[in-house]
């Protein structure tokens, strides 16, 4: 359910000129990474050119959206209004596919089921009317 | 290569610290006036001779050097600054170190001040964090988007993965504090002495899960100050100097996280069999960890000393769980920790209350917590920078 943007009151990502395709392309519900027109890399967060090679012909790429739960941690304490009603939340930091880790929230699954190595798809989480978030979900029909 | 020309040839010539406190309710420049007088005072140097400063933690927590120069009315030829972590200790001190071995000054105070009562909203998480937010992230794994900010948050995430990949338990974690608790109990200047038990660590509320409020140092105010310069204008001085005999400067990249080493697999780092090696600041002293008789960590979290452990060769990736049980890291231990109390039990004050107590140690002031005979004193960190000490 979008809320409207005066009511969203967790914080909202800082998007600059280089991360910004990245936020665009959540609003259209895909998951993009950049890719390495040279070496074939992929990488987050976002850079000016390939972090191994270097070379300047980058570009934006669907990711599979498809990874594996490599550490998370439970908050306890509030730091943010925003998050007050949903304490404890998860904070799960995810491998993708593509070797890129991103930080996230995990949905449809409880604290205490949360497990390394967990596979986990994305959800495209409409946040506030000009925000979408990338969470995940315990991936269906995954072992 | 480490940089073998400086081998002793710089040394700590004073060191001194104001009040500790969770809630002084004095200005960061007032407590540093303070740590710097008393650093002054233990070096028997005249205030007017001072003319270099290094300041690790500035404002709004933090007195700015610029500041102190100016109300103390310091006549500074050289100062700089870091921002405001604690991760510089070391970095301050190799830095003046290198200032006084290039003539660019003569005696340089390398402290921090912090007076986190005073300030109005939190930096340590929430929106007080304005670094958290920072573009590609912040300093400590922060991404505020989804609830992940405070530097313990990137110290939890680091602790599961390590119970998850070598099978160790907060129970076991429990160590470390419960060691440094107990060094506290021994220090009148500490700010929390009260011993408590590996159960009671198990039963503190968790902060940030696995992450037990005992794992987490204190928010507090107070100052400390060493003062650097060459080793024979250290001899002429008021007491014996403390030399620096190894440093390790501090690394930045891809395959570092503030509180894992390479290899660990956090953040964007890759995942291998991480390997100690034969760290420099080990090559430049000329001794190794088996020569180390007090070792000092930045414990702003239970789980860094276990990495700085494994950092520096002291035992393998995921054998820190098991070295530090049995009271081998206590006061009488085969390799004391922290024996002020550390970050988790004296005081915060960025790492300089370390260096403050790793100098009493090596003169033998400590007193009830004094490590017998110690001549070779280790500081090293989770996040791989380091100095050695010896008399
Ligand atoms: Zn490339």
């Amino acid at each position: 359910m979008a809320a409207n943007q005066d009511d969203y009151a967790k914080p909202r990502p800082a998007i600059s000129a280089l991360n910004r395709p990245y936020w665009d392309a959540l609003r259209r519900r895909e998951l993009v990474l950049q890719r390495c027109g040279e070496c074939g890399m992929r990488w987050y967060p976002a850079a000016p050119l390939c972090p191994r090679c270097w070379s300047r012909r980058i570009e934006w790429t669907p990711a599979s959206g498809r990874g594996r739960v490599n550490s998370w941690v439970v908050f306890h304490q509030s730091y943010f209004r925003g998050f007050d009603a949903e304490i404890p939340y998860n904070v799960a930091e995810v491998e993708l596919e593509e070797g890129p880790r991103l930080l996230t929230n995990l949905i449809g699954v409880g604290a205490g089921e949360i497990r390394a190595g967990m596979e986990v798809e994305v959800v495209f989480d409409d946040a506030a009317a000009d925000l979408t978030l990338a969470k995940f979900r315990p991936r269906r029909g995954a072992a | 290569m480490p940089p073998f020309d400086l081998k002793d040839r710089a040394a700590i010539a004073g060191a001194g610290a104001s009040a500790y406190g969770r809630r002084l309710m004095r200005s960061a420049i007032d407590l540093a006036a303070d740590a710097i007088a008393a650093a002054l005072d233990d070096a028997g140097l005249a205030r007017e001779r001072l003319d270099g400063m290094i300041v690790t933690f500035g404002s709004p927590i933090g007195a700015d050097a610029d500041t102190l120069a100016q109300v103390l009315n310091l006549k500074l030829r050289a100062y700089n600054q870091t921002w405001a972590h604690g991760r510089f200790t070391a970095s301050a001190i190799q830095w003046a170190a290198l200032m006084v071995a290039g003539g660019m000054a003569d005696y340089v105070a390398c402290l921090a001040s912090v007076s986190f009562s005073g300030l109005r909203r939190p930096m340590m998480g929430g929106a007080g964090n304005s670094e958290g937010a920072r573009e590609a992230g912040g300093s400590h794994g922060e991404d505020p988007v989804f609830g992940m900010t405070s530097p313990g948050a990137g110290a939890a995430l680091v602790a599961r993965r390590y119970f998850e990949r070598f099978g160790a338990t907060s129970a076991q974690l429990a160590a470390i504090p419960v060691a440094f608790r107990k060094h506290a109990a021994l220090n009148s200047a500490a700010i929390m002495r009260e011993p408590f038990s590996a159960g009671d660590h198990q039963a503190s509320r968790f902060v940030c899960e696995p992450l037990h409020l005992l794992d987490y140092c204190l928010i507090n105010d107070g100052a400390a100050c060493v003062i650097v310069t060459s080793a024979e204008r250290a001899r002429d001085l008021r007491k014996p100097p403390v030399h620096i005999a190894g440093m390790q400067p501090l690394p930045a990249g891809r395959e570092e996280f503030i509180w894992a080493y390479p290899g660990f697999g956090v953040a964007q780092q890759s995942v291998f069999d991480y390997d100690a090696g034969a760290p420099p600041v080990y090559k430049m002293a000329g001794v190794g960890p088996r020569d180390i008789d007090a070792l000092f960590t930045y414990d702003a979290f239970s789980i860094l000393a276990w990495m700085a452990l494994e950092r520096f060769g002291f035992c393998k990736p995921g054998e820190a769980a098991g070295f530090t049980q049995d009271g081998r890291i206590e006061l009488g231990g085969a390799l004391p920790m922290n024996v002020n109390g550390g970050l988790l039990s004296e005081a915060h004050i960025m790492g300089w209350n370390h260096q403050v107590e790793i100098v009493r140690q090596l003169r033998g002031e400590c007193g009830p917590r004094q490590v017998a005979g110690a001549e070779v004193i280790q500081w090293a960190n989770a996040y791989g920078d380091s100095l050695i000490y010896h008399r």
